[in-house]
């Protein structure tokens, strides 16, 4: 019983007495183990749906199944697990900066199903979304479970979804770049040491039940001069693919959120669209590795107009699906994107440059699917990372570099957001560690309020306040009524400054002829950076805190520095 | 010693929920088990020395409190006592004798408060006005008293002392504090009372010590009033 | 000071009597309400170590053009200053965020299910969730508007209990009302609560707050029952000693809730009570 007990009450254990780092790494190996089980999970599911439903390609009415995918995933959502669509990691990162990284324990599962339906069917997405917030949600909750606090639970949700994309690509290296770089943005060992347990756990986990295969393997390219230089293209090209997508994705859902209808039946319409263009051309349905894998080898025989068509196409597929509300990532899209850009690329080249000797088109595929997830992530490392480890090719570490710094910079000047981060900078949610956004998030109004005021009524002499004004320590003085103890206004001391050695207005002067009325107050709930930007626009130094028409208490900027100030080294430092 | 976690926000300098948040968001090196937190005092007191946090204990700052409590005038001039026909014939003469009647002080320090209150007097008179003057040294005293005293020197006859309103001083308090802080206190204080004409008329009179001391007690009373 | 009740509105006539009731709590503990109206039927509220998604069903949602003129109305003929909760925070753009530093929150005995199980004996799941993470006492309500003129504690023992005496005391200071403390004698011996009071330094509040110290004998819990007033506000701990503290509700808890129909105040373990 007593066992029993202290298994109910984890957080007793005497291994959390332990020291804090140690105990991370136990619990990353838990989360990644799952989070890379979880890919698997989703990886399989996927490879058993292409199964079933490959022989039926060739029926006409194929069109429709995409579309029954599509509606039963958001059917899922909607009514099921009762989730929002989209595909997850915003919401990873928008829990990781505002609440310490809890999410829901449904959110462990409801992605992988969904989007098992909408890809396994034939829509055009990704399964790494869903595996990364699946995988983050297992380490929230594991967190959880063991009682764990904010910067222990954000670091696990890191480390689950460095596992998550490390067993589904068989990357380490990348998922702990990507968890590092886009879920948590912080580089500390803290977090760095638990995340690459956790990649390696996770990587170890799909490789035991998968074997231990690279991806997309290809041959050995010979990379020359002349190609380092054509990849200066290649980036303007990846580039422009991935606004085009961006700006597509967001203008579909644009477009499907003015269709009155269920969300459902929007699904349904996305999946539909995308099932007739799959009736031409099958390389956009699904995830579309298989596509990858051909170019890389060096067999995609297209000439450049059908490749050049089937990128624009798989655009089109992408943004149909996801901007409609099918659930998936753009992970693997932007792969397949990238790798058709590259195509279309190197075709190009070929036919401008007849007589020159071009690397193999398969390298400019790969030096495509990097521009673009850089460009899209707007995350150059991870981007670079994946590519080397999902080819197993290090020999175009340099054209990668190039492409991918040079596709980010690009799609930064004209999309400052990166597609994640898109909707999380809209709204003032992207609060990064030790960021001015993230110090005043973390602080409120109830923790900076000064009480020490002495409030005075409207009725009061001037002559009494002046008493008053002798034994107090501060500047402002509260006016209250004198019945209902409702605020009225606040009096300054250069309010009286001028009155101050008149005697004969001291018998004379009420101070309800002397108050500001017109002052602007603060709620407890309100932001911090909405009370700042108050005190800026009125050029206030103190704000009166109101609540219920009642005096709380002062902010005042002075006071705010100091809090900021230690806000700041305490969440800055790299000592801990 | 056991000490709870508002201690901790007080020694700390921060708001309690502000000490809560950090122990939820895993930034301070205490932990919360079920009811209570857990946490040592050194390893607190590390943890703020590494991020360079204020961690003061208390006692320090009660103690400086306790030495900054202000006395009043009564148990001062008690301490200084009332001294009656004080000879001389101007301002040197009168504060020789008058100094030379005043308790506590030792023979060395007389000597040296007698130049002191000089020197003050030559810079400009402290008569201020009504026949009332407060002779005091500009500077603390060097033997620093323990407590202030005030000494209520009635002269035998007025004198001139070159008071603001040139009329002739016929009562000296002198005014002896450790800080300037207690000599500013004590002198508002006394002012409130040496602005009423007719306390001004009462010490004309002479009065006897008890009479005195009461009508002090009576303004302190007074002057108490005014400030809550 | 600033305490705050939360109250999600629904515009329903069996909202009104929850809303009646809240607002009566409110002005007996001299808390302000603050009401959410929902505008979609899900919404997460962040505790400390959890993140609950509240899935309310339709009714909450009915007639929303109405909502807020139903409920401001009924603030004011209560004379309460009305307060509406507007979220500033959207998890996945379409989940409000509803922040829980509230000091009560009122909730009918389930929040997802349809009138038909509003009755006794049933406490929705999601309750249970908020009860089990909130630092916040919960109040469910009776299933009609029901005045309370006296305060019932159940104490049992338990650090739980000891919290709900001590919520107890406080609500009895604030609104004067008479305190009654019921323990259920089962097998061990008046004494022995008695010294569980000495040990925790409660006597005196003991003796200054309650009325009677109620020690129920008769052997079923049902029966003992009856001698719980109709119209207290009965406090009581979520759980007491018993193992599986984290699944289920305590078994005396359950049995209370579904026998009476008073209002309930439950404290949950997170909750720590200052007197």
């Amino acid at each position: 019983m007593r066992i029993f007990q202290s298994w109910r009450f984890p957080a007793n254990w005497t291994i959390f007495r332990l020291d804090d780092r140690l105990l991370l790494i136990l619990v990353a190996i838990i989360v990644g183990s799952c989070s890379g089980l979880a890919s698997v999970v989703l990886n399989r599911s996927l490879m058993l749906m292409f199964d079933w439903f490959h022989h039926l390609r060739h029926y006409w009415w194929i069109f429709v199944l995409p579309a029954i995918g599509a509606a039963l995933s958001s059917l899922f959502l909607e009514k099921i697990v009762k989730e929002g669509a989209g595909h997850g990691v915003p919401e990873v990162i928008y829990s990781v900066s505002r609440y310490g990284g809890l999410l829901r324990f449904r959110s462990s599962f409801s992605r992988l199903i969904s989007s098992a339906l909408t890809i396994g069917s034939g829509g055009s997405a990704g399964p790494e979304a869903p595996v990364v917030i699946s995988g983050a949600a297992i380490g929230s909750n594991i967190a959880k479970y063991f009682s764990l606090n904010d910067r222990q639970r954000v670091t696990l949700v890191g480390c689950g979804a460095a596992g998550a994309i490390s067993s589904i690509f068989n990357a380490p290296i990348a998922g702990m770049v990507f968890a590092i770089e886009v879920i948590i943005g912080e580089w500390k060992s803290v977090n760095i040491v638990p995340i690459a347990i956790a990649s390696v756990a996770g990587t170890e986990i799909s490789r035991i039940l998968q074997g231990n295969q690279i991806p997309f393997s290809h041959r050995l390219f010979n990379i020359s001069h002349m190609d380092i230089l054509a990849c200066v293209g290649l980036a303007v090209l990846t580039a422009v693919a991935s606004i085009l997508l961006t700006r597509l994705l967001r203008s579909m859902d644009k477009i499907a959120k003015k269709l009155p209808a269920p969300l459902w039946i929007r699904a349904a319409i996305g999946g539909c669209a995308v099932g007739l263009i799959g009736l031409f051309l099958p390389e956009v349905l699904g995830k579309g590795y298989h596509v990858v894998q051909t170019t890389i080898e060096g067999a995609f025989s297209q000439g450049l107009v059908i490749v050049g068509v089937a990128t624009i196409a798989k655009i089109v597929a992408t943004a149909l699906t996801l901007g409609w509300g099918g659930s998936g990532g753009i992970f693997a899209p932007c792969l397949v994107i990238g790798c058709l850009a590259g195509l279309t690329y190197h075709h190009g080249l070929a036919l401008l440059w007849p007589s020159v000797t071009w690397v193999n088109q398969g390298c400019f595929a790969l030096l495509g699917m990097a521009g673009l997830i850089s460009g899209m992530l707007q995350a150059p490392l991870t981007g670079i990372f994946l590519i080397v480890e999902i080819t197993g090719g290090y020999e175009v570490i340099l054209p990668l570099i190039i492409v991918s710094a040079i596709t980010t910079s690009l799609c930064h000047y004209i999309e400052p957001a990166a597609y994640y981060m898109k909707e999380l900078v809209d709204y003032g949610h992207l609060l990064r560690p030790g960021t001015d956004a993230r110090v005043l998030s973390d602080l409120n109004v109830s923790e900076l309020v000064e009480k020490d005021c002495i409030a005075v009524t409207q009725n009061m002499l001037l002559r009494d306040f002046i008493n008053i004004v002798k034994k107090s320590h501060r500047n402002y003085f509260p006016v209250e009524n004198e019945e209902t103890g409702h605020f009225m206004g606040i009096i300054h001391l250069d309010d009286i400054r001028q009155y101050l050695f008149n005697p004969v207005m001291y018998d004379t002067v009420f101070l309800g002829q002397i108050m500001n009325t017109k002052v602007e107050v603060i709620d407890p709930d309100d932001d911090l950076a909405d009370v700042i930007r108050k005190m800026d626009a009125n050029r206030l130094f103190s704000m009166p805190v109101v609540v219920n028409n009642r005096f709380i208490g002062l902010i005042s900027k002075g006071h705010l520095l100091d809090q900021y100030r230690r806000e700041l080294m305490v969440q800055t430092s790299q000592s801990i | 010693m056991k000490i709870t976690i508002h201690e901790v926000a007080q020694y700390l300098n921060l708001h309690v929920s502000t000490v809560e948040r950090w122990i939820r968001q895993g930034r301070i090196p205490i932990q919360k088990t079920g009811n209570g937190y857990l946490f040592n005092e050194s390893a607190l007191k590390k943890w703020a020395a590494l991020y360079r946090l204020p961690f003061l204990i208390p006692e320090k700052v009660k103690s400086r409190g306790y030495e900054e409590k202000l006395e009043n005038l009564l148990a001062a001039m008690k301490r200084g006592g009332v001294v009656y026909d004080i000879k001389g014939d101007d301002v040197e003469t009168a504060l020789k004798s008058a100094v030379e009647n005043m308790p506590v002080l030792s023979k060395t320090s007389k000597k040296e408060l007698y130049q002191l209150l000089l020197e003050r007097e030559r810079l400009t008179s402290t008569g201020i006005g009504k026949g009332v003057a407060i002779p005091h040294p500009r500077d603390p005293l060097s033997d620093a008293l323990k407590s202030p005293i005030i000494s209520t020197c009635f002269l035998e006859k007025p004198i001139d002392f070159g008071a603001v309103d040139d009329r002739p001083v016929f009562v000296m308090f002198i005014l002896l504090s450790q800080s300037i802080k207690i000599h500013l206190h004590l002198l508002s204080r006394f002012s409130f009372c040496a602005r009423d004409n007719s306390f001004v008329e009462f010490l004309k009179t002479s009065p006897d010590e008890a009479s005195f001391f009461a009508k002090i007690a009576d303004f302190e009373k007074q002057l108490d009033r005014a400030e809550t | 000071m600033n305490h705050q009740l939360l109250h999600i509105f629904r515009n329903s006539s069996l909202g009104r009597e929850t809303l009646l009731q809240s607002i009566y709590f409110s002005k007996q503990t001299k808390v302000s309400p603050v009401i959410y109206i929902p505008k979609s039927n899900k919404f997460l509220m962040y505790f400390e170590n959890d993140v609950v998604q509240i899935d309310l069903d339709n009714s909450y949602l009915m007639f929303p053009d109405t909502a807020l003129e139903h409920a401001t109305e009924l603030l004011e003929q209560a004379g309460v200053e009305p307060r509406f909760l507007d979220p500033k925070h959207y998890t996945a753009s379409t989940l409000p965020d509803i922040h829980t530093n509230f000091d009560y929150m009122s909730c009918p005995r389930s929040i997802v299910d349809l009138s038909s199980k509003i009755g006794l004996g049933y406490i929705g799941p999601r309750v249970r969730r908020i009860v089990k993470s909130a630092q916040f006492p919960v109040l469910i309500t009776s299933p009609v508007y029901k005045k309370w003129e006296s305060i019932a504690v159940f104490f049992g023992g338990s650090v739980n209990a000891f919290n709900a005496l001590k919520l107890g005391f406080r609500i009895c200071r604030i609104s004067g009302m008479p305190l009654d403390v019921f323990t259920l004698l089962e097998n061990k011996s008046q004494e022995s609560y008695e010294k569980l009071i000495k040990e925790e330094n409660l006597e005196t509040e003991m003796s200054h707050y309650v009325n009677n110290w109620h020690f129920l004998k008769n052997r079923t819990l049902e029966e003992n029952l009856y001698d719980v007033p109709h119209n207290a506000l009965v406090v009581l701990g979520a759980y007491g000693h018993h193992l599986l503290k984290d699944i289920v509700f305590g078994s005396k808890m359950e049995k209370i809730q579904s026998t009476i129909s008073n209002n309930l105040l439950i404290v949950g373990p997170n909750y720590t009570a200052a007197i």
